[in-house]
């Protein structure tokens, strides 16, 4: 499944995954945005794995703001619109 | 830290011969640590590409941004950089491409959106001398009334910035849509459908040759901030070469976000 979300005044966020089991599984995200330090995009993968396919944007972005914590810059992309492009994806039927 | 200025540095210019698309991934990797460690005075490079690439962003999807089949094709490498941004597709000749390695105190304080706009403020002004009607289009671009003209990228890491843009000088539109895949989504709030249409290369602009506007900027660097001629040094060398092996040719690195 795959959804696109191009972040008003921001990037282009990509999300490809697949549901298994009611849950989000195999999560990448991608795009052109920026990201301090660059291995945040995998903190982002991971707090998405697993969550349940039924879990709305508020709760997808308060598990990705608990796991990037403090110390992550983010440029041209948020948490919300992460969230936004995983929801477009799980509204895939390609 | 408090910020410091453009005039508190002695810059350093490096351009030289032109170099794989690998080795300068690696170049700036290496030239940017090597400022971060203290070990080289800030430096402007101008990039001379020897072969055609497409360089993609940190964070793009390797399969979503290029098409294997069209890059085989026409014999183009596809190499992914350090920094975030979009995917650039260039031909030796056809771009003009550049970094600026400072510490970070140089951006400190600014929004990031500020500090691309100020890291750029003397490519304005060259464009302008030129003139050409150019500014910065927040986050990343620098544009004029006819389309994009180029973009640009940052990377920040032990209390160093790399800063780095690619502006088109020349564009092979139908070559480039057929390597590059364009995501609808992407163009849906830049009014235009068209990929070509989108930019509006300097040459078209200007009828001046690449060299020309090349050494134009390095005269505006100069004029503005100072600049000494260096070059790339013989250690920095030898750890790009074999940063360029044992990371940017490897498809774990390519292929990192697949």
């Amino acid at each position: 499944m795959h959804g696109e979300y191009k972040m008003p005044g921001g990037k282009l966020i990509v999300a490809d995954l697949v549901v298994r089991d009611g849950r989000l599984a195999g999560v990448s995200i991608s795009g052109d945005f920026f990201l301090e330090p660059d291995t945040a995009l995998g903190i982002i993968d991971r707090a998405l794995e697993g969550l349940p396919a039924s879990a709305d944007k508020e709760k997808m972005t308060a598990a990705l703001n608990e796991a990037l914590g403090e110390g992550v810059s983010m440029f041209g992309i948020s948490t919300e619109a992460v969230a936004v492009a995983v929801e477009r994806a799980l509204e895939d039927r390609s | 830290m408090s910020r410091t200025g453009w005039d508190d540095y002695d810059w350093q210019l490096i351009h030289d011969e032109p170099q794989s698309p690998v080795l300068h991934m690696a170049l700036d990797e290496v030239l940017m640590d090597e400022a971060a460690a203290g070990r080289r005075a800030p430096a402007l490079r101008f990039w001379e590409w020897a072969s055609s690439c497409v360089v993609i962003g940190r964070f793009q999807s390797l399969r979503n941004e290029v098409d294997p089949e069209g890059a085989r094709r026409h014999g183009i490498e596809v190499v992914r950089r350090i920094s975030g941004g979009g995917a650039m597709f260039n031909e030796p000749g056809n771009t003009i491409t550049y970094s600026v390695y400072a510490p970070e105190a140089i951006v400190e304080g600014l929004s990031f959106q500020e500090s691309y706009a100020f890291m750029d403020g003397w490519v304005i002004e060259a464009l302008n001398d030129l003139g050409i009607e150019a500014w910065y289009q927040p986050l990343n671009d620098i544009t004029s009334p006819g389309g994009k003209i180029g973009g640009a990228a940052q990377v920040r890491r032990r209390g160093a910035v790399l800063h780095h843009a690619m502006l088109a000088y020349n564009i092979n539109a139908d070559r480039m849509t057929e390597v590059l895949r364009i995501g609808k989504e992407k163009l849906s709030d830049k009014g235009t459908t068209s990929a070509a249409k989108r930019v509006d290369p300097l040459y078209s602009q200007t009828g001046l040759s690449r060299e020309a506007i090349v050494s134009s900027m390095i005269a505006t660097f100069r004029e503005r901030h100072g600049l000494v001629d260096d070059a790339v040094h013989r250690r920095e060398m030898d750890k790009a070469l074999d940063l360029a092996e044992s990371k940017f040719t490897t498809r774990e690195w390519t292929a990192i976000v697949p």
